[in-house]
């Protein structure tokens, strides 16, 4: 367990007309005893004779996957010095899965796109090599890059993964619907979430569709400027036990309880295969609303606007916050690329070669307009191509706003958890024992908080 | 006969190179994973390869067995064998008694009862996953809509598991008791009927009775298929569902333990011994209880 | 004297005939009656499949969902058979299959000759360790040989996929018994004739046994045609060794919202099934109850 000083953070907020910038500095003071990073070996890139291959890990499906199809094609025709070879893995628990398989069979590619839930896991597994050392090698300006998503994922003021395809839950919902119940415009908080699925319910027009997805909780939580585990949200050091059964957290679980409770709500796993239930459920005119992750956004638009569905037209707005005023903001999420320490330093160069490339201000900006995660920079952002795009498809935009705004503290930055997988989960079976089991809202949140520390101490325990 | 000694060491020769082969593979594949789960049942493995593991002794048994999601995986087991094997059993035998006569259309009833053998796992779960569905299926429209649907449900989704593995299973269950049917003698029944014991009572008196190497061979059979249950729950539940939906049968938890969202070995070997014990039990209890009863023709 | 009551002796049969002939026709109704609900059972579900897999998606999002297709959508099978990869899924569980069904009768034929034919030391002692391992259902070694395949670096192989299978006790028990049911003058007359042991065997045991050995092999064939958890822990991320049952599975991950493509997989992948099923029956009940019948 490294020592790891504390994260000085500073948020100043502009408003400038239209658009809200806000910057934050983070300054990490560099650990006392442990830290030296170990070497990125970019001179290994150059020595090589001949294309280095690598394979590259991924997660994505249908259109995000097409798209990125796209961008390793150019990559690939636009120099000779590394091919990069796709390998599609279909999910992130999928790609994760692998990776501990590969710890073993000696497996690893180059490189991988592994989820927001994995990161203490990578660092813990010692079989990365953080991107933090081939940044200061290669002088990599990371200054335009929005401060939360890199903040994600620095443990211990080291960055641990390079964030590329990163998003944010959004609120979707049908905008027929909406007028037809007589609804103006889409709620900005919880409550106003509730009282407008009352008002669908009884105009007949569907309800909500609410996800089991303990990302979404993490969200409602870190809008309310609410940590999730200790130590600094795991981010000062390991975490050892949680801290959200407060009274932020009841108030969460007992909404929750009452717009399920009350028939206005129906629900759905977030993995399997009902993980798109609550979407689709839009489409056949169940719900007129849900909440999801903006990478969906691509997909999604495809499906409502093939003209199948006529009386859908898809609307986008932001995550509804927990409370008016919201003191925090919501993290991000989505994914990263890691570089393995497993594979020849060659490979390993290449790695970075190729992911910076994908990070430039260009290619972020076609994959957020092909895609629906954001643009992770603003000099992405402010590119004509993105400009455009999102003035004809506003929806786009929700989430970038979403993340370049509000304050960047350890809250907002997110939790940082070794068995997060498992952790999610306990929260999500702890929610839906309020809907299908009867429990109170203050008894399900307590038996969460215990079964998740007893999760993070079993594997403190192992480690 | 006998054989010089020359000619007897060729013989042990020869059997040794015939028994090799599956030897091997067994020694390899069966008994040295087997007995490595009881050497492995006693560390406390790390998160990741590469880290250390660490002795605990029978504490970790102690500490698996007594966890409450230990407990569940027990009882969710448990109702799912009790739930398929008896059901599926009757209504093959129900089945097979129908079409055991030599009527008009047997032959095509006959294929149709058994198709359901030759329906691999991953068909059977797709077909009834979709029904199943809330959105596409087929049962809002028959007024089954609840909330949450039924795979989603912790009280239903066992259940309906368990219907989509009857199914399945209907067909090797109709076809062992049909054979079992064909086999019997026809001369006994003849007897019975004659001295005037209706149909009921032959069925009962007589022909299950006459039936119990079958039936005992079925629950075997049926038992074994039971607890191998393992694809439907993966591509219907999925495995971060799965314990809070009360599917997460022992083979499905040992699952999770190998390749889950936290591999633990240590605790898959724990498992994977709770598992054979169970099996043992069970087989052990059919035979005490059933082939006692079983009645052998001309014994 | 009591009045006399006693039954008459010579009641005409024809009531009791009308009678028994009423209930034989009862009994045949309600014998056609269970028939046909069972075959309902049995036929619904997989002719919804079909249908719902010529189904245009919105068409599935219907309360009723149509019970014919209106509109039938061929290209679902094309597209499942080639973004589902479902011809390479055939293949490898073809290759799969084979080679397991080969090798388990190739090791069972041996060990059970051994068994019937030959005498030699600790014979009994062999054959109860071969019988133990009937004991030891597969599900409970999985653990240990996943980390065996895998140091081996057999993970993603084909002889990954299927060596751990190629012995089975079954097989030797079931063929044991059937040798052991020769005609014990067959062994006789082959040893006066100059066979050795190995003539005995091709030239005498195996054309004899041909249905059991068929039987096995249908045996064989379904279990590892229908297996799951193995390939899906010894897959890797590509289609190289991806059989039928993990190709479906993620057939159906991937189409979560073409539920009518995913199906029309299923449908692929079981109709050659039904076929060889119409084709094989006799072997096929042969072989499940084996072991049944006394």
């Amino acid at each position: 367990m490294r020592p790891i000083k504390s994260l000085t953070a500073l948020a100043l907020s502009a408003t400038l007309g239209a658009s809200m910038l806000s910057t934050v500095v983070l300054s990490a003071a560099p650990a006392g005893a442990a830290s030296s990073l170990p070497a990125c070996p970019t001179s290994a890139l150059s020595k090589a004779s001949g294309t280095v291959n690598i394979d590259f890990w991924e997660a994505m499906t249908r259109a995000n996957e097409t798209a990125l199809e796209g961008l390793v094609a150019n990559y690939n025709s636009s120099q000779s010095k590394v091919h990069v070879n796709l390998v599609q893995q279909g999910g992130y628990d999928v790609t994760w899965s692998k990776w501990q398989a590969g710890l073993t069979t000696g497996g690893l590619p180059a490189m991988a796109m592994i989820g927001d839930s994995n990161l203490q896991g990578a660092v813990d597994s010692k079989s990365i090599l953080p991107v933090q050392s081939c940044i200061n090698a290669t002088k990599y300006n990371t200054k335009t890059f929005l401060p939360r998503v890199l903040s994600y994922w620095k443990v211990g003021g080291v960055q641990q993964g390079l964030p590329f395809n990163v998003s944010a839950p959004i609120f979707y919902y049908n905008t027929q619907a909406f007028s037809k119940a007589g609804i103006a415009k889409p709620p900005a908080t919880l409550p106003e979430l509730i009282a407008d699925a009352k008002i669908l319910k009884s105009k007949g027009q569907g309800t909500m569709g609410l996800k089991l997805d303990a990302w979404h909780l993490e969200a409602w939580l870190a809008t309310a400027n609410q940590l999730f585990v200790n130590n600094g949200n795991g981010r000062q050091s390991r975490a050892t036990s949680s801290v959200f059964n407060t009274s932020t957290g009841r108030s969460l679980f007992t909404q929750l309880k009452a717009l399920v409770g009350s028939g206005n709500a129906g629900t759905n796993p977030a993995n399997g295969a009902s993980a798109y239930d609550n979407l689709l459920g839009i489409g056949a005119g169940k719900y007129s609303m849900t909440i999801d992750t903006s990478a969906a956004l691509g997909t999604i638009s495809q499906l409502l606007g093939s003209g199948q569905y006529p009386n859908v037209t898809l609307g986008v707005a932001p995550f509804p916050t927990l409370k008016a005023n919201p003191q925090g903001a919501t993290q991000a999420g989505g994914a990263a690329l890691y570089i393995s320490n497993k594979v020849p330093a060659a490979q390993q160069a290449a790695a970075w070669n190729f992911m910076s490339w994908l990070d430039s201000a260009e290619n972020q900006a076609t994959w957020s307009t092909e895609t629906g995660y954001i643009p992770i920079r603003t000099d992405a952002a402010s590119t004509s191509k993105v400009q455009t795009y999102w003035a004809a498809n506003p929806g786009y935009k929700v989430p970038y706003t979403m993340l370049s705004t509000g304050v960047t503290n350890n809250a907002t930055s997110g939790a940082v958890v070794g068995p997060y997988d498992q952790v999610r989960i306990a929260i999500a079976n702890a929610e839906n024992s309020m809907y299908t089991g009867g429990a109170s809202p203050k008894t399900a949140l307590s038996k969460a908080s215990t079964t998740v520390n007893s999760i993070i101490a079993k594997y403190n325990s192992r480690i | 006969m006998i054989l010089t000694p020359k000619a007897r060491r060729k013989n042990w020769g020869l059997a040794a190179l015939f028994l090799f082969p599956s030897l091997f593979i067994f020694g390899v594949f069966t008994f040295y994973p087997f007995f490595e789960n009881f050497r492995l049942a006693m560390f406390q493995t790390p998160p990741y390869p590469g880290l250390p593991s660490k002795y605990i002794g029978f504490s970790q048994y102690a500490s698996i067995l007594s966890s409450s999601e230990f407990m569940q995986s027990l009882l969710s087991t448990l109702f799912f064998v009790l739930l398929v094997v008896p059901t599926g059993l009757l209504l093959g035998l129900a089945l097979a008694v129908a079409a055991h006569k030599a009527l008009r259309g047997m032959a095509i009833f006959r294929v149709i009862f058994s198709s359901t053998v030759v329906t691999s796992v991953a068909v059977g779960a797709l077909i009834f996953g979709t029904l199943m569905n809330p959105i596409v299926g087929f049962l809002p429209w028959l007024g089954i809509n609840p909330n949450p649907p039924l795979l989603q449900s912790p009280t239903w989704a066992l259940p309906s598991i368990a219907a989509m593995a009857i199914w399945q299973f209907l067909g090797l269950s109709f076809i062992v008791m049909l054979a079992g049917l064909q086999s019997l003698p026809d001369d006994v029944l003849e007897a019975s009927r004659v001295d005037g014991a209706g149909a009921w009572t032959t069925f009962w008196r007589v022909t299950v009775p006459m039936l119990s190497p079958t039936i005992f061979f079925g629950l075997v059979v049926g038992t074994i298929y039971a607890f191998q249950t393992f694809g439907q729950i993966d591509i219907l539940i999925g495995s971060q569902n799965a314990s809070q939906l009360h599917v997460n049968v022992l083979l499905y938890y040992i699952y999770q333990s190998i390749q889950g969202t936290n591999p633990d070995p240590g605790q898959a070997a724990v498992l994977s011994i709770v598992l054979f014990v169970i099996i043992l039990i069970f087989t052990l209890l059919q035979l005490r209880f059933v082939e006692r009863r079983v009645h052998y023709a001309g014994k | 004297m009591p009045a006399s009551s006693a039954p008459p002796q010579l009641a005409s049969p024809a009531p009791k005939v009308t009678h028994h002939l009423l209930n034989y026709r009862l009994r045949l109704i309600a014998r056609y009656l269970i028939l046909t609900l069972g075959s309902l059972i049995v036929i619904i579900p997989i002719y919804l499949a079909i249908v719902n897999s010529l189904l245009v998606p919105s068409q599935l999002a219907h309360q009723p969902p149509p019970f014919f297709p209106t509109n039938p959508q061929w290209h679902t099978y094309p597209d499942a058979w080639s973004s589902g990869h479902l011809g390479v899924y055939i293949r490898n569980s073809l290759i799969q299959t084979i080679i397991i069904v080969s090798l388990q009768i190739v090791t069972s034929v041996l060990a059970a000759f051994a068994f019937a034919f030959l005498e030699f030391p600790f014979k009994r002692t062999l054959f109860v360790i071969f019988l133990s391992t009937l004991m030891i259902p597969f599900e409970v070694t999985v653990t240990q040989n996943l980390s065996t395949i895998s140091s081996l670096g057999w993970m993603n192989t084909f002889q990954g996929l299927t060596v751990p299978f190629l012995a089975t006790g079954f097989g030797v028990f079931l063929l044991r018994q059937a040798f052991l049911s020769l005609p014990p003058e067959l062994r006789e007359a082959a040893l006066l004739d100059g066979y050795g042991n190995v003539r005995f065997l091709t030239r005498v045991v195996l054309p004899l046994s041909r249905p059991v050995i068929a039987a096995l092999a249908v045996f064989s064939f379904l279990g590892s045609w229908n297996q799951y958890l193995w390939p899906l822990l010894v897959s890797g991320n590509d289609n190289k060794i991806r059989t039928v049952q993990i190709g479906l599975k993620q057939l159906a991950a991937t189409q979560l919202d073409q539920i009518n493509v995913s199906l029309a997989g299923t449908v692929i992948a079981f109709l050659p099934l039904i076929i060889l099923l119409i084709i094989f029956q006799k072997q096929l009940v042969r072989s499940l109850t084996a072991g049944s019948v006394k």
